[in-house]
């Protein structure tokens, strides 16, 4: 029976996979296509600056239009995007680096990013998720009302507060450096433990909702008329359930610490990611826009695509048919 | 997914929207040079000034939040990057510490008679050098044609091109493609040593713009070898001037050392000047600067209060040098608003000169300064289109010319006659038809809370002192992106807070917006190129019956074609600046730049210079080992004020 189950599930699956495939193709082709031709609509004062729209000349506007290529007919212009892009390449940045390779600039900057995002992320998994034990644990004790006193006060607080508060006096209290610097690992200190901070509410809060519901089903009941010891019910039931759900956007958040934290990074100085796409969409920097969009796409989708399978291939409740597959 | 998409567009629209276009370009100017032969003198390396000790450790440290784009100088307009050009790259003339023109690149230089043709020595033995301090090769003549070449090259995009392309001879022919000859181009090198221009017309003006990143060199060999790489790093440009940028990683850190093998090197103080990217800057600067972790801050407006009222900060603090950018508000001569906001009422009232006067006498400046300067408002005040210390004839500043003396000496606004301005204007408008109270569009940038602060302050100053049933003032916010375009340039204002920064050291380049049209090929011919407050479309006539911008333009234009006599050429363009002014065709407000900095430079050590990155250049300037207060920047402001005038007096 089981063997049967698995292999009709894993025929489904496959259908499921390829068919969630092509539906990814299809967005990521909408989504740049849209942002190709927001950017195209934006003003053309915009490609020379606020003095370059009063002073230059407009034979050197038409020269810099030109040489952007921005004078060619637009389904030209797009042609030769969707071509350079079938060759694997992005293009040379216009006008935020001229002339720099695209994956030159994201080579330089997402390492910092990815470094800074991954330790944490892994610290706040490793603290929220215990917080939310503890707190599921202790609920309505003294524990569980600290925990969400915090959850609180980080939900509340606008981060760019606490994140220069955690700038400003804890280099000072615990003589740490105010900026980050490659070669001083004691700078890396803050800006994880700052950019962690959110993250280990939010996951502290999830698991205590989780597993709060967890501790309310039936099969606890039978769990405990087994003589399961409680510590192994919370380990090994509860807590397990709980961490299904939150299995499904793991990949999305490892993924999204390319993009990089604006705040973050910029109070601290990382050379990250950071901001990358919000600079360049002000530069109106296309080439850069166009890439970024497509990179920050394919990280969502395939984001969002392994969560789902993942989930698939977790929980057996989950039904691949084409009303409870896709989202 | 679908949320996903829904949330990435969204915030490509949100930030499309929300982009702010501020960039920051106000430049300093020079001083124009009356010889026409120059030769090198050496000068003397200068003690500190009194009560002020240099710093052990000659390194300048700085967090900045604006990066750089490009190391390319030749396409680069953007004042942050010319900044730092100029440390890398000397230019043919230089200006020393008064203003005063001196020798660069070239030992010496000369025009001929009909100042067309200017010949340029180079200095011999200046060197080009990679970014490691390795020698190249050497500095020559032909370095000024190839950048002129590249430069000229439209599929090069340089932004500074039409700075050198409207004064060298066939240099906009060749960049149009009308001459595709390039040894046409006014540009040669007649030796290894000797450099050629030759002008389109004589301007008088044509050592100054030497100084501009439009004029630099370039090593021909090396942009072949380097080719679209140029300027994409550190390594991809070569250097010439007082410093090699060691290290450049961008959205991280710069370091620049000093060029030991600097032909002027002896003049060069600052050993390292190391900046780290933050793009808080604003925010963190000065915290870092009280750590004693750089050397330099600016300090925001809205700290200022803060450092001011405590005592151990307050000598830490003094005025950051004003630029030549100027500001003023600009009186709208073809109104294009709202029906709802009357503007053909305003165009008539606008086309009456006691209208305009009472309006110009009635603005109290300094109560709209205060909202961004409440320490010394009137040290940023500007009387004059023209800034002070601009340029200078027979040792006469030129804001001292003619008719242009007194608006330079006086306060613009006085209730009593703004009042009797008023009822004149009621008397001759209301024969004219017009319906009072007449409304005033003053549209602001929601860019920062000062503009949001100012435009109320003017809207309840004015009305009060002038009453409502007068005037009707309306204040309306427009997003700091696409601010100028969406009022200024659409006529989109009645009454705007606009400025302009000059393009070469001679009071020519403040006309310009004012008196320059598009030429009869264009079919925007007659209206105004540059889409300021457009006085081409005014009706009001003087007493001999003439338009009165017909008057202007002849004002100016004869002022223009003097281009022998420097003091009378000067004198006649004061006169031109002074009939606008008296006319209040715009209300003069203040000069560019300025507000505060905690700094452990001596600005009055820098390089000056009116036009040109000169006074961006870092040789000749020392790192302090204490903050500068204000009290000594005062007491050197007026130190080096009576020097200059003492220096220029001298070359009278």
């Amino acid at each position: 029976m089981a063997s049967l189950y698995l292999q009709k599930k894993g025929g489904k699956m496959s259908k499921y996979v390829i068919k969630r495939f092509f539906r990814s193709i299809f967005t990521l082709i909408a989504v740049i296509t849209v942002v190709f031709l927001l950017m195209r609509m934006m003003p053309e004062e915009g490609y020379f600056g606020e003095t370059g729209t009063d002073k230059l000349d407009e034979s050197q506007k038409e020269a810099i239009l030109t040489n952007l290529g921005l004078r060619d007919p637009m389904h030209i212009q797009l042609l030769h995007f969707y071509s350079d892009l079938a060759k694997g390449d992005l293009g040379d940045s216009l006008i935020y680096r001229p002339n720099v390779s695209i994956t030159k600039i994201i080579k330089q900057k997402a390492p910092y990013s990815i470094a800074i995002g991954l330790s944490s992320l892994g610290f706040a998994l490793i603290l929220g998720l215990s917080m939310g034990v503890v707190m599921a644990k202790e609920k309505n004790k003294l524990a569980d009302k600290m925990g969400t006193f915090y959850v609180v006060i980080i939900r509340a607080v606008p981060p760019i507060v606490y994140y220069l508060f955690i700038q400003l006096y804890l280099t000072q209290i615990f003589k740490l450096p105010l900026l980050f610097d490659i070669d001083e690992p004691s700078s890396w200190i803050l800006p994880t433990f700052a950019m962690a901070l959110g993250n280990i509410a939010g996951y502290a809060m999830w698991m205590r909702r989780y597993m709060v519901d967890e501790l309310n089903k039936d099969y606890l009941r039978l769990a405990r008329a087994k003589g399961l010891s409680e510590r192994k019910i919370m380990v090994s039931h509860v807590a397990r359930n709980a961490l299904v759900p939150m299995v499904q956007y793991l990949p999305a958040s490892i993924l999204f610490t390319i993009g990089g934290s604006i705040y973050i990074e910029s109070l601290f100085s990382i050379p990250g990611m950071g901001g990358l796409l919000v600079d360049a969409i002000q530069l109106q920097d296309n080439n850069l826009v166009q890439a970024l969009v497509l990179m920050f796409s394919v990280v969502g989708i395939l984001g969002l695509f392994l969560g789902d399978v993942l989930m698939a291939m977790l929980d057996p409740r989950i039904k691949l048919h084409s009303s409870g597959g896709g989202r | 997914m679908k949320k996903i998409l829904a949330m990435m567009l969204v915030l490509v629209l949100a930030f499309t929207g929300c982009s702010s276009k501020t960039v920051d370009t106000d430049t300093k100017k020079d001083t124009a040079a009356e010889n026409t032969t120059k030769t090198e003198v050496k000068s003397e390396e200068p003690a500190p000034p009194e009560g002020i000790t240099y710093a052990d450790k000659q390194i300048f440290n700085s967090v900045y939040a604006g990066e750089i784009t490009t190391l390319n100088y030749l396409v680069s307009s953007s004042t942050n990057e010319l900044g730092l050009f100029a440390n890398f790259v000397d230019t043919l003339v230089d200006y020393d510490k008064y203003g005063v023109i001196i020798p660069g690149l070239a030992s010496e230089w000369s025009s001929d008679e009909s100042g067309l043709v200017w010949t340029f020595k180079i200095r011999e033995g200046v060197k080009w050098y990679t970014s490691d301090g390795d020698e190249y090769g050497d500095v020559t003549a032909n370095d000024f044609v190839d950048a002129l070449k590249y430069t000229f090259n439209p599929d090069n995009g340089s932004k500074t091109a039409n700075i050198a392309y409207k004064v060298i001879k066939n240099g906009e022919a060749y960049y149009n493609g009308e001459v595709t000859d390039f040894s046409k181009v006014g540009v040669k090198a007649i030796d290894k040593y000797t450099l050629e221009y030759t002008l389109e017309k004589a301007v008088p003006y044509f050592e100054s713009m030497l100084s501009y990143a439009s004029f630099f060199p370039i090593n021909g060999d090396f942009l072949n070898e380097v080719g679209d790489t140029f300027g994409t790093s550190n390594d991809t440009i070569l250097y010439s001037g007082a410093y090699i940028m060691e290290t450049f990683e961008p959205q991280n850190r710069r370091v620049l050392v000093k060029n030991e093998n600097y032909w002027d090197a002896d003049k060069v103080y600052i050993e390292k000047l190391k900046y780290k990217y933050n793009k808080e800057a604003s925010t963190i600067g000065p915290e870092l600067f009280l750590r004693g972790d750089i050397t330099q801050v600016n300090i925001p407006s809205g700290a200022i209060d803060a450092w001011m009222q405590d005592d151990k900060k307050k000598d830490m603090v003094r005025p950051a040098i004003a630029s030549y950018y100027t500001y003023f508000y600009a009186l709208n001569f073809d109104p294009n608003y709202d029906e709802a906001y009357n503007p053909e009422e305003w165009r008539i009232a606008v086309n009456n000169q006691n209208f305009r006067k009472s309006l110009f006498h009635g603005l109290n400046r300094i109560a709209a300064l205060t909202t961004g300067e409440p320490y010394n408002p009137e040290n940023k005040l500007g009387n004059t289109i023209t800034p002070k210390n601009f340029v200078n004839a027979g040792g006469l500043d030129y804001t001292q010319m003619g008719s242009l003396k007194k608006f330079a000496d006086t306060d613009s606004f006085d209730s009593k006659l703004a009042l009797e301005y008023k009822e004149k204007a009621i008397k001759e408008l209301e024969a004219e038809g017009v319906e009072f109270p007449v409304s005033v569009v003053i549209p602001y940038s929601t860019g920062s809370t000062e503009n949001a602060n100012r435009a109320q302050v003017v809207q309840q100053q004015l009305t009060t002192l002038l009453g409502d049933e007068y005037i009707e003032v309306f204040t309306l916010p427009y997003p700091a992106s696409g601010f100028t375009s969406n009022t200024r340039r659409n006529g989109n204002y009645g009454l705007e807070l606009v400025n302009w920064g000059p393009d070469y050291a001679d009071p020519e380049t403040y006309s310009e917006p004012f008196a320059t049209l598009y030429p009869e090929s264009d079919e925007r011919a007659g209206t105004s190129r540059y889409k300021y407050n457009f006085p081409e479309s005014t009706t009001q006539v003087d007493e001999n019956g003439n338009n009165i911008f017909d008057v202007y333009v002849s004002m100016v234009n004869e002022a223009k074609a003097e281009t022998i006599d420097l003091q009378k050429r000067y004198e006649l363009f004061a006169e031109a600046e002074a009939y606008i002014i008296d006319q209040a065709w715009i209300i003069p407000y203040r000069l560019g730049g300025g507000g505060y900095v905690a700094s452990k430079l001596n600005p009055f050590e820098s390089q000056y210079s009116p036009f040109g990155v000169a006074s961006l250049r870092y040789k000749g300037q020392h790192v302090l080992e204490e903050p500068m207060s204000s009290k000594q920047y005062f007491e050197e402001q007026a130190k080096w004020q009576a020097e200059r005038e003492e220096v220029f007096n001298k070359m009278k």
